[in-house]
């Protein structure tokens, strides 16, 4: 019964169906693959988006913990025959560290000067903190210098990075002894776009297109800076010219604020993306 | 027909729209898988750092907790809540090797440090004491629970500081991986004591120095570990003199007058008990100023007729009288700055600050011989008719009005304004020590007794100048984050 059946011809679909079968089709796996386009195109933006902030995140977090142990250990620790295996101060500068103090202002202004044009340390966009990072380590105990961990900004193709370098400390400048040792720690920082007086024509782009982020188009500095305030209260204020003493001997609170562009911009839409984090790190140690 | 119509599978006919429903599924779970690995990625970094802050700031909470119970002042003190079975009596050095742990064991978790198997061991003491004899904590070791799991904050159920113990211990040379005595040597037996300026193996060379590490530990496995150094830093404040007139090279010079009455003395000889101590035989000046050009105010000084010949009265039963003599004193007590930040450190100690001017009746009650308190008025001071003593360190950034009915024992500061007055008569006096500093250099300082003033006048006392010393907060001497 089934076979006799089977032979038979059997009619198939109209020309009419097949079109209109089709039709359907083509529409469906046509916004199908549409959707499929666009979530590619988001998938990959906000991947790259996410690789920023990750790198930012890590970066901010090395930063915050740096400043954190700032000044370990103490000069209480050693004799002044020893002055490589305790902290000169918590936050090294230049020129005249340690002996002969400069002055923190901001904008880049203030003494506080380096040997690089437009770059002040302490400063907006470079930063030394003077510290043990690790002092129980087997390879030299016991007598484990203290290192200088320098953050600076510098101005790299497409987009300024901010470099870090850990150097022993040595009787030398602090500035000059760990200029030549910096190396990428965080890409694509858009906080300014003048670095070290270069101007970097892309960072325009991404400030033009965040005015919320950059008010007036004005930089945000990476580093601020809040030095103690002895007396009267409050404890700290913003280490600038109104204070007293605003040097780097005074520094307490470092307020830290990365703003990193994703490496290209927007898939969909062509806007540039940013990210912005903001942390703070305390000294603990004295400060002498 | 019919045949037809059975024959033709059923499901062939929805074959082409189960392939598409199935094709877009496909799709749109893709995008949306891609979706949330993409949030879910971006929360995970979000809490890590969340985390780490989190961490951090729970490991400081057991360090600042430990080293606020070590004060004995603190109501939740180690020595009020473990008196018998935790740290050694206060003056008692720690031995090296010897470890003890506020633990903060939360819903009733084992906290056994000491124990290299247990949840939450301590494997830094190693790393700081071994290989020597000190390899590993004590075992077991003395416990105290936190105040977190202590009436009354354990009844009220709040969620405290994810901390999981604080080891305290001596240092040593080797330890810290120093050498304090320049002597090439790293000696892992001596505990290291702090000097004010630099670390010591000697025991006289001031407190000992102390180890703080907190363990905390985030119910998702974030966990860090933070280090201090601290050591008690006694108030740098030493008396040269009964009275002391700290006038710096300021213009006019100092005011003093005093009365012309018998019973009125500044006496530099060490006297009075106090508790347990007794006076020893050392001796200070009866009055002391700081100023050489102020030397003339032992013309303030009835020198005649004979009968009334008051220059005996500044003595220390040693000196030539009247015992109105220059001295130095303390370095941080020459500057303005320096009086300044002795007081910004007093008032941040004190047992009571009063800000505005006050009288007797703002004095606390709870002051005795046993209990002297440390009292800060921010203000003008002045007592009428209190008929009674108080006991401790009175500072006053105003103007001391001062009425002789009544006594203070122990150490009165005039720093700011620096005006002590008395005008009325009584048979008080201070036992310890008088200071007058000013802060403002076109306003000398001022100790005005009017000859009609009575007060039996100012006897210097080791004895009552210790008991009212404050108590002030271990120092942290370092901080640190250690790797892991």
């Amino acid at each position: 019964m089934n076979l006799a059946l089977s032979d038979k011809r059997q009619p198939g679909f109209t020309l009419i169906e097949l079109l209109v079968a089709l039709g359907i089709f083509l529409v469906i796996t046509g916004a199908a693959f549409s959707l499929l386009g666009t979530a590619q195109k988001r998938y990959q933006t906000e991947s790259q988006v996410l690789t920023s902030f990750q790198e930012a995140r890590l970066g901010l977090d090395q930063i915050v913990r740096d400043v954190n142990d700032a000044g370990y250990p103490p000069p209480t620790y050693f004799d002044s025959s020893k002055p490589l295996l305790s902290v000169s101060w918590p936050f090294a500068w230049s020129p005249g560290y340690p002996n002969t103090d400069c002055q923190i202002a901001t904008g880049g202004g203030g003494n506080c000067t380096t040997a690089t044009a437009g770059d002040t340390a302490p400063g907006d966009f470079d930063l030394i903190i003077e510290t043990n990072p690790n002092p129980q380590d087997p390879s030299c105990i016991p007598d484990c210098p203290v290192q200088w961990i320098r953050y600076q900004l510098q101005n790299t193709t497409p987009l300024p990075t901010l470099m870090r370098v850990v150097s022993d400390k040595t009787n030398g400048d602090p500035d000059t002894s760990t200029a030549g040792q910096l190396v990428p720690f965080v890409q694509n920082i858009v906080n300014t776009q003048v670095v070290q007086n270069v101007t970097n024509p892309l960072v325009a782009q991404y400030q033009a297109a965040y005015p919320a982020i950059f008010p007036g188009g004005a930089p945000v500095p990476i580093f601020s800076y809040f030095c103690d305030n002895s007396f009267p209260p409050p404890q700290t204020v913003l280490c600038s010219g109104t204070v007293t003493d605003n040097s780097p001997e005074k520094i307490r609170d470092v307020m830290i604020t990365l703003i990193v562009a994703a490496p290209l911009p927007d898939a969909t839409t062509g806007q540039p993306r940013l990210v912005m984090l903001n942390g703070r790190g305390r000294r603990i140690n004295p400060n002498h | 027909m019919r045949a037809r119509r059975q024959i033709q599978p059923k499901g062939a006919e929805e074959g082409i729209a189960l392939l598409i429903s199935i094709f877009i599924l496909l799709l749109i779970s893709v995008v949306a898988i891609a979706l949330i690995v993409s949030s879910g990625t971006e929360s995970s970094l979000a809490g890590n750092y969340r985390s780490a802050t989190g961490v951090y700031y729970a490991g400081l909470a057991g360090l600042e907790e430990a080293r606020g119970r070590l004060l004995s002042k603190n109501p939740d003190a180690f020595m009020t809540t473990n008196a018998s079975n935790f740290l050694p009596p206060p003056g008692t050095a720690l031995n090296m090797g010897d470890t003890y742990y506020l633990i903060n064991p939360i819903g009733g978790e084992a906290i056994t440090p000491w124990d290299t198997s247990s949840t939450y061991p301590d494997n830094q003491f190693g790393v700081e004491f071994g290989p020597s004899s000190f390899a590993a904590p004590t075992n077991p070791s003395p416990t105290a629970l936190s105040v977190w799991n202590r009436n009354p904050l354990q009844s009220l159920n709040l969620p405290g500081p994810l901390y999981k113990w604080v080891r305290i211990n001596a240092v040593s040379e080797k330890s810290l991986g120093v050498d304090a005595d320049a002597d090439s040597l790293a000696d892992s037996i001596t505990p290291l004591y702090f000097d004010g300026v630099h670390f010591s193996n000697n025991p006289s060379a001031g407190p000992q120095v102390l180890e703080l590490t907190a363990l905390a530990v985030l119910p998702n496995g974030s966990q860090k570990l933070l280090q201090y150094l601290v050591a008690p830093t006694p108030l740098n404040l030493n008396f040269n003199a009964a009275l002391t007139l700290d006038g710096g090279n300021m213009q006019p010079n100092v005011q003093f007058i005093v009365p012309n009455t018998s019973n009125f003395w500044v006496s530099g000889s060490d006297q009075f008990s106090a508790g347990s101590c007794n006076p020893g035989s050392g001796v200070v000046a009866a009055v002391g100023y700081t100023d050489p050009s102020d030397s003339n105010i032992t013309s303030a000084i009835h020198s005649s007729p004979p009968g009334q010949d008051r220059r005996g009265n500044y003595t220390n039963l040693a000196a030539p009288t009247p015992d109105v003599v220059p001295v130095t004193v303390s370095a941080n007590l020459q500057t303005v700055a320096g009086l300044n930040a002795l007081v910004q450190t007093i008032k941040q100690n004190a047992d009571v600050v009063i800000n505005g001017n006050a009288t007797q009746s703002s004095m606390p009650s709870g002051m005795s011989p046993t209990s002297p308190m440390t009292i800060v008025v921010n203000g003008d001071l002045t007592f009428n008719g209190w008929h009674s003593t108080g006991y401790g360190l009175l500072l006053v950034t105003g103007t001391f009005t001062f009425d002789p009915d009544a006594t203070w024992n122990g150490i009165v500061l005039v720093i700011g304004i620096g005006e002590l007055y008395s005008h009325q008569g009584g048979n008080g006096q201070f036992n310890g020590a008088v200071f007058l500093a000013s802060t403002d250099p076109s306003r000398p300082p001022n100790f005005d007794f009017t000859s009609s003033s009575g007060s039996n006048g100012i006897y210097y006392s080791s004895c009552w100048i210790q008991a009212a010393m404050p108590v002030v907060p271990y120092k942290i001497l370092s901080f640190h984050e250690i790797s892991q």
